[in-house]
């Protein structure tokens, strides 16, 4: 194809560009898969590896965040259960989530939760704590005590005007919500929006003063985490929040940047308690989709499904 | 010398204490100070008429003081230990003649041990109230380990700024939670009134007071290192006044071998180094018993009586069972618990939850400082173990976990007259949510769904009760019936017996539909592809 002159003509140039450009096209590398816009990495295979993966499909933790940024990470260790219950996430999961920050130049990750049982014991049980201890830069807290806290307001707050929430999310810091999926005996299913509630101080409220589901929706209209990651991989899909319950195995990893899509795309992937469902029918997603706050219906996301 | 030992036996006392948590391996001894205090074993065995393994423990001090002497009281004794220390700091700089009542004074010990001895006889625990390690034990319970989280919160509050500012997140998210306690004062004054009678004589509890000292003084003058006075002394009575135990009568060759504690502070100070301690095994030669009159101890045999008669004869102890008192999972059936508890507080002190807390008089006289679950504070934390673990005369008996977890200590009952879901139509499901057990389940009555206890799932743990957003009294509230109490035999097998059922694995139970918080209306939208198996009439609480 080189000309007699050894140089090569314009003609020759494009066409070899372009062949190339083809051909790697159709490779499909990861590059332009994380160019092109998905609403959801839906990937099944193993804790860590689909965490990996499910991460490069969204863009990369870097899309979500600047090198030297502060990363917290909200995983529901809110149970002093070991991850075989399902009732926490999994430690692979978080660790392989804290990782790509720390890869991606996070300055500090910070794991944190606001447990309902002991802190000192859901940190042993849920084994997260022990699965980052090898990874510098990162914390795991559990955080039970008032002064961790501040108030904001809530000003498109329909029942809730005021919330105490933990200070470290006031500091400009990055959110990735990593909640596991499990039944919840007031709100249908505990998700990712579900799980914001492990970061204000008083939840008592939220349970009998007034509609817990519109609290939710309150709570997602200022918690906004940047991206959530849905650790399927087992759910407890009866006895939630805390369980012993019925735990099913979908070996699922949802990553998002949408929350409401994550949550709704998850509702959708087990029978819970028995019977099929869809993210419409869960009261709270139902109340945060029509505060403008994520898409409800699956069939309109763009979805890259994947295996590894 | 002896300091140096005192204060490391204080030092690995504290050591021992501060190891009982939750986390406490299954071997380690951390109540040892207390297993091997004879008087609290021959207290415990007295009272309760049985044999109690870990007393046997008590028989290395008894064989200890049988050869050596009573060392115990100079070199062990954390008590003691802690006397002295505050005794340098406080009283080094008084002045203090020997009392003119001192010969009447060591008698008071003797007739505090036989009463004690006397009232276990009967069948109520009292030596609790004055033995040395039980009543520090509880010092450090009920006061200085809540002093301590309070400081080290303090700490850490002040310089959190600093932390924040040096990026240490893990500092600058620290906090212990604080542990609080019944009986906190009454604790405190007693100690302090144990360290502010030295103002009158160095040692004072030793010499006077200590049953401890008093039971180990009638073997003591037995061991095998006697004090020896050579023919040098030129009778200066530096001794005399130098010793801290007032062991040295008016002539410094004779040795009150009871009240000699061998601390060999003469031997130090004598101008003439006229004093030694040599190993003689020449016989019991000089024994003095206790120089306790047969009338006083008469006196005191009486008084245990009386007072063993005067804490049982009273209502309380037929109301045993009939009250609401939860005891730790593990406790013996109430008589024997209350018989052979030695309130030394180390199950409150290694309580993960900080629920077990000292009786004041819930169970009357004979129940004082017993440990009882205030569950409306904190609930029995389902993987922990550690209150049989600690306990040093088996009162709560040392489970697996498994064991632990069927050790029934009660039931919840719910009040429908002020739960919100069963009073005001509310939606709430907290009790349902927090229980480990899934023992609360909700049921449609009079159109819409209220929370139901499944007693036969409830093992007591107080979770709900503790949760129960109600202001006030919690509208469901753990209830002794129910509650399984073994002196002997598997807490599993008795479960099963009464088909008790307390899951705590995951498993793959496939929960009744019913029970799993559906709606009762009928939904607008219908379903699709609902298993065969799984007959579907109701919507999960939160789903449209």
């Amino acid at each position: 194809m080189i000309g007699d002159s050894g140089i090569i003509s314009r003609r020759q140039f494009i066409i070899t560009t372009a062949a190339g450009v083809a051909i790697g096209l159709a490779g499909y590398p990861p590059f332009l898969r994380a160019a092109e816009e998905v609403d959801l990495a839906v990937i099944s295979g193993e804790p860590a590896a689909a965490t990996r993966k499910a991460l490069e499909v969204v863009g990369g933790v870097a899309r979500f965040m600047k090198k030297g940024q502060r990363v917290i990470i909200k995983p529901n260790m809110s149970f002093a259960r070991t991850p075989d219950f399902a009732a926490t996430t999994h430690p692979q999961v978080v660790v392989a989530v804290a990782q790509a920050c720390i890869d991606a130049g996070a300055r500090e990750v910070l794991v944190l939760d606001h447990t309902l049982q002991r802190a000192e014991l859901c940190l042993e049980r849920a084994g997260i704590r022990d699965a980052c201890r090898s990874l510098p830069g990162v914390h795991v807290l559990a955080l039970q005590d008032r002064k961790f806290f501040r108030e904001i307001r809530i000003p498109q707050g329909k029942v809730l005007d005021r919330v105490e929430v933990l200070t470290d999310l006031l500091d400009n810091a990055v959110l990735i919500n990593v909640p596991v999926a499990k039944s919840h005996s007031t709100t249908g299913v505990s998700l990712g929006l579900k799980g914001l509630m492990g970061l204000i101080w008083d939840r008592e409220s939220f349970h009998f003063q007034f509609n817990i589901n519109q609290g939710i929706a309150d709570l997602a209209t200022v918690i906004k985490p940047q991206l959530t990651i849905l650790d399927a991989t087992r759910a407890m899909v009866s006895g939630g929040p805390g369980g012993p319950g019925d735990v099913k195995k979908p070996n699922l990893i949802i990553a998002g940047a949408d929350p409401v899509a994550v949550d709704s795309y998850g509702v959708g992937i087990v029978p819970w308690y028995g019977r099929n469902l869809k993210g419409r029918q869960v009261e709270h997603l139902l109340a945060a989709h029509q505060r403008g706050l994520g898409k409800i219906d699956v069939e309109k996301l763009r979805i890259y499904k994947g295996t590894v | 010398m002896r300091k140096t030992v005192q204060a490391l036996s204080l030092l690995l006392f504290t050591a021992f204490f501060a190891l009982a948590t939750y986390r406490l391996p299954d071997w380690f001894p951390a109540d040892l100070y207390l297993r091997i205090d004879p008087l609290l074993g021959l207290n415990a065995l007295l009272a309760s008429r049985e044999m109690i393994g870990r007393v046997l423990w008590s028989l290395i001090l008894i064989g200890a003081t049988l050869a050596v002497g009573r060392f115990f009281c100079a070199y062990v004794c954390p008590l003691g230990a802690a006397i002295d220390g505050f005794d340098f700091l406080l009283f080094r700089k008084v002045g203090r003649a020997v009392l003119r009542t001192d010969s009447t004074l060591r008698r008071w010990k003797y007739v505090l041990l036989f009463l004690f001895l006397a009232t276990a006889a009967t069948g109520v625990s009292l030596v609790y109230l004055m033995d040395p390690i039980a009543l520090l034990t509880r010092f450090y319970t009920f006061f200085l380990y809540p002093l301590l989280i309070t400081i080290i919160n303090l700490l850490l509050d002040l310089l959190r700024p600093l932390f924040q500012g040096l990026g240490w997140a893990t500092l600058a998210h620290l906090h212990y939670p604080q542990p609080v306690y019944y009986m906190m004062a009454v604790t405190l004054m007693i100690f302090g009134a144990v360290i502010a009678f030295n103002r009158l004589a160095p040692r004072f509890w030793c010499r006077y007071l200590c049953p401890l000292g008093a039971l180990l003084s009638l073997i003591s003058p037995l061991g095998v290192f006697r004090r020896r006075v050579s023919p040098e002394c030129n009778r200066c009575m530096v001794c005399r006044e130098g010793c801290p135990m007032g062991a040295i009568g008016e002539d410094p060759f004779k040795t009150g071998s009871a009240d000699c504690i061998q601390c060999r502070e003469c031997a130090g100070i004598c101008p003439q180094k006229a004093i030694s301690f040599p190993a003689s095994f020449s016989g019991v030669g000089e024994y003095s018993g206790p120089d306790l009159s047969r009338r006083g101890f008469v006196y005191s045999v009486g008084g245990g009586l009386t007072l063993g008669f005067l804490s049982l004869r009273t209502p309380f102890t037929s109301l045993q069972g009939k009250r609401q008192l939860i005891r730790p999972p593990g406790a013996l059936p109430e008589t024997a618990f209350l018989r052979t508890c030695i309130r030394c507080g180390e199950c409150m002190k290694s309580c993960v939850t900080n629920t077990l807390q000292p009786s004041l008089w819930e169970s009357g006289f004979s129940g004082l400082w017993t440990p009882k679950l205030e569950l409306r504070m904190a609930a029995c934390e389902p993987n922990c173990n550690v209150c049989g673990k600690v306990c040093p005369t088996q009162a709560i008996r040392s489970l697996s976990m498994e064991e632990k977890t069927h050790a029934k200590i009660g039931t919840a009952v719910l009040r429908k007259e002020t739960c919100l879901v069963w009073a005001q139509n509310k939606m709430c499901l907290i009790c349902d949510e927090i229980c480990p057990y899934n023992a609360i389940v909700f049921r449609p009555v009079e159109g819409y769904r209220r929370p139901v206890v499944i007693a036969s799932r409830c093992n007591g743990c107080g979770y709900c009760e503790q949760r129960c957003p109600v202001r006030g009294e919690s509208a469901i509230v753990v209830a002794p019936d129910g509650e399984i109490r073994l002196a002997e035999g598997s807490y599993i097998r008795e479960a099963k017996k009464l088909q008790l059922e307390f899951k705590l694995d995951p498993g793959d139970d496939k929960y009744l539909l019913e029970e799993s918080g559906f709606k009762v209306e009928q939904g607008s939208k219908e379903e699709k592809s609902v298993p065969a198996d799984k007959p579907i009439s109701r919507k999960p609480k939160g789903f449209l």
